[in-house]
């Protein structure tokens, strides 16, 4: 039966080329541009190296303080997460806890060229939490951050500016004045990678001063790993009732009087940071789940559109037909089904077509360099996600069609009337 | 003619009703990316109020945060090492000026106050500045003067105010010499002693606005030293300069880092930030416009091919082929309007409702216009092959046709 649809969807396919070429060329776009978008999202939020247990980390990447007059959102600062969350680590379902700079700039001047770096300070856990590629030497430790030893993690991009690709562990690397050994090379991590992304990774305790520790708001993350998935909410839900305390313990309590901050997944530390309000919910994930489904649908309504008016126009096309079959007892069930197969048919045609257009705009992202270290690639789970859009869409556009199609009455039908 | 066009619509109406809604989305798409791009182009257009040539910002790191909520630190001590800084940077051969600023020019971070002006609440960008920052920026004083060191310890703090500013609190009036706002209970006045040139720091892409500078004493810490330098170098100074400068800034305060970042640098940087999404969704719109044109010219196609009777008919009654073509046109451009009217009308809730305050009626009616040109355009350009076609029906074929 299904295959006797295909065959019918295919001939339809190539009796009117024009009208293929012109369907298929909106769906191949429409497609392109929606998995584009997916392997962005991908390449930021899903597990991969360093971030590859990302499905039992957390992170608190941002805290709000909120006064009478002020408020001022910005990452949170040593002194809190030193008091409030560091003690986290005894519980039993939290594997560890690291913290970690956000990266900013350091400047090297080496034989009188510029080079800006990416710095971030972590601890010795944080390579512990999370997973580099080491290309050589390893990381450094818990011990050389408390000694506060200048040693150093570079990148491969910093060991071809610094070194000319030669091996560097053991060489010296200079930035924002400071001296550090390099101890070990890691492969670039792409600068979407919010948590752990630099070119340089230091110890927290070679900051020039050591003020951070005082301070409540400003510079630091602190990334949790939990043991399972499962335990996530139970963290969540242990950080919330923390903060409520934290609250009683403000350094300036006139001024600040509320604290709002989340043990958060990548995708709701992203949603946190950039949803307008999302600094102030306790989970602002969902809305941005909501926010990027109403973006794709919107994007969408054109191309939907124009793919039913199409289809609607070539009711006439099949008129003999469909009046043959319903003449012959097909029900409109049985008609509708066929239609919606005939389209979803077309739209996995569009939907491969899209999926080369999509290689093709990736390899272009990838040469152009115009987001530092990141390497585009198109995955199973994209590529599974490409195909479920795909079906949806061509469910989508086919409804409303097939839905008039059946609905032609078969003497008028086999007249050759569409109306 | 148009009652008849209209009627002719009408009859096919389901049909008609999806092609009017694909119009009017369209429509609708056109108008945002317009809209989007004239804004830019039309504050392009203005003047900056001042010089990024030859000016380089660099900004301070104190080795703390710089978030306010954090417990204060020794003000005086880092303001003597800051004023030092100036001093420094200030002797050094390639400097023409130099002075201290909160903000940085071109930068998206910013300061913005909203303050009580004869009861109307006014907006305003802010930056808090030291003497020479006039010079080091090229500002174009148009009344009263720029800040002296001896403002500091006057009854009432000086600011300088822009044009712009000016004209939302005084209109005409002449604001030197005036208080701004009445003070808060235990706060200084504010007076104004300059007016310069619309200042737009936001740098060419964005609107003018209001802008208020506050004076910053070197003697007298408030709130502790200022995170950013800028400096005017001579002109054809080589990049390598930075090195030098960094290092002397180095010797004078080991605990600081210092970022160098050439003003040309960061204005291309903030182009690039404000462009990109044009660009992007400039070549989405463009593929979608592709797409609805070449499904446009399909329907089309296919409807025509449904009424060759009619046209037969038509053209048996006596029609020219020019008058088959321009019916056809002429239906198309009606389904047009209507699709255009629909989405006229859901656009103008923008400045009626205040939903986006940047933009001027000005640009609103430009994007509009814009973007009925690009949708009547792209719809007769669609029309025109099917109709050629369509008139090419011969009458005795078109009533055989079945």
């Amino acid at each position: 039966m299904i295959k006797n649809y295909l065959k019918i969807a295919l001939k339809v396919l190539s009796r009117r080329k024009f009208f293929t070429f012109i369907s298929l060329f909106g769906i191949g776009v429409t497609l392109m541009v929606l998995l584009v978008a997916t392997a962005l999202l991908d390449y930021v939020f899903a597990a991969r190296t360093p971030e590859v247990h990302a499905d039992r980390m957390l992170g608190v990447y941002r805290l709000t303080m909120q006064g009478p007059d002020d408020t001022e959102t910005t990452q949170p600062g040593y002194a809190f997460l030193d008091r409030w969350v560091r003690p986290m680590t005894k519980l039993p379902s939290v594997e560890r806890i690291a913290f970690v700079t956000e990266a900013q700039t350091a400047i090297s001047y080496l034989n009188g060229r510029k080079i800006e770096s990416a710095m971030r300070r972590a601890d010795g856990e944080f390579w512990r939490v999370l997973d580099f590629d080491f290309l050589e030497g390893g990381p450094y430790t818990a011990a050389d951050d408390e000694a506060g030893r200048f040693v150093a993690v570079i990148n491969e991009t910093t060991r071809e500016r610094f070194f000319g690709g030669q091996p560097a562990v053991g060489k010296t690397i200079e930035a924002d004045g400071q001296r550090f050994k390099v101890v070990g090379v890691v492969r670039d991590v792409p600068v979407l990678r919010y948590a752990s992304s630099a070119d340089l990774w230091v110890p927290v305790t070679t900051a020039k001063t050591s003020a951070y520790k005082e301070e409540w708001l400003g510079g630091f993350y602190a990334l949790i790993l939990a043991r399972n998935h499962a335990d996530l909410p139970q963290i969540k839900a242990e950080f919330q009732s923390r903060l409520r305390e934290a609250e009683k313990h403000l350094p300036d309590p006139k001024t600040f009087k509320r604290l709002y901050a989340g043990a958060d997944t990548l995708f709701e530390g992203a949603a946190r940071l950039f949803l307008p309000g999302g600094r102030l919910e306790e989970n602002p994930g969902a809305r941005l789940r909501a926010a990027l489904l109403a973006l794709m649908l919107g994007f969408m309504l054109l191309p939907t559109i124009n793919l039913v008016n199409i289809n609607l126009s070539r009711i006439l096309d099949r008129a003999s037909e469909i009046g043959v079959r319903r003449a012959f007892g097909a029900s409109s069930r049985t008609l509708v089904g066929q239609f919606l197969i005939e389209n979803v048919v077309l739209t996995l045609i569009g939907a491969a077509i899209g999926l080369g257009l999509a290689l093709g705009v990736l390899r272009a992202f990838n040469v152009s360099g115009l987001i530092p270290h990141t390497q585009f690639q198109l995955n199973f789970r994209i590529f599974f996600y490409g195909l479920a859009i795909a079906v949806f869409f061509g469910l989508f556009s086919g409804v409303y069609p097939a839905w008039r199609m059946s609905k032609l009455h078969p003497v008028q039908a086999l007249r050759g009337r569409s109306a | 003619m148009t009652r008849h066009l209209l009627k002719l619509v009408w009859n096919r109406k389901r049909s008609n009703a999806l092609m009017i809604l694909e119009i009017c989305v369209s429509f609708l798409v056109v108008f945002v990316v317009a809209t989007l791009g004239l804004f830019f182009l039309d504050n392009y257009r203005l003047p900056l109020g001042f010089e990024w040539k030859n000016a380089w910002n660099v900004h301070v790191g104190l080795g703390r945060s710089e978030a306010g909520a954090n417990p204060s630190g020794d003000f005086a001590a880092q303001q003597a090492v800051y004023a030092r800084l100036l001093q420094e940077v200030r002797a050094m051969a390639p400097v023409e000026a130099v002075a201290g600023s909160w903000v940085v020019p071109f930068d998206q971070g910013g300061m913005s106050s909203t303050y009580d002006v004869n009861g109307r609440k006014v907006d305003m960008d802010a930056d808090v500045v030291t003497v020479g920052f006039d010079k080091a920026t090229g500002l174009d004083l148009v009344a009263g003067r720029w800040f002296e060191e001896a403002d500091a310890s006057q009854a009432w703090a000086p600011v300088v105010i822009d044009q712009d500013l000016a004209r939302t609190v005084y209109g005409a009036a002449d604001p030197v010499g005036k208080n701004l706002f009445d003070p808060r209970p235990g706060e200084r006045p504010f007076r104004v002693v300059g007016v310069v040139r619309d200042f737009r720091k936001g740098g060419e892409l964005m609107p003018n606005g209001n802008f208020i500078f506050r004076f910053a004493s070197l003697d007298h810490p408030d709130g502790g030293p200022l995170r950013n330098l800028l400096i005017r170098v001579r002109p054809g100074t080589p990049a390598a300069f930075e090195e030098a400068l960094v290092k002397r800034m180095q010797q004078v305060a080991p605990d600081w880092s210092f970022e160098v970042r050439p003003l040309p640098q960061v204005r291309a940087t903030s182009f690039l930030f404000f462009l990109t999404p044009l660009i992007v969704a400039g070549t989405v719109a463009f593929f979608l416009l592709l797409m609805v044109g070449l499904g446009l010219i399909g329907v089309l196609w296919q409807n025509l091919l449904q009424r060759t009777r009619e046209i037969g008919l038509r053209r048996a009654a006596g029609a020219s082929r020019a008058a088959v073509h321009r019916q056809v046109l002429l239906e198309q451009i009606v389904l047009t309007s209507l699709g255009v009217l629909i989405g006229t009308l859901l656009v103008i809730q923008v400045p009626i409702l205040h939903l986006i305050g940047v933009l001027s009626n000005r640009v609103l009616t430009a994007g509009l216009l814009a973007a009925m040109a690009a949708m009547y355009l792209l719809s007769v350009l669609c029309a025109l092959y099917p109709s050629a076609l369509a008139s090419r029906v011969q009458p005795a074929e078109a009533l055989r046709y079945e």
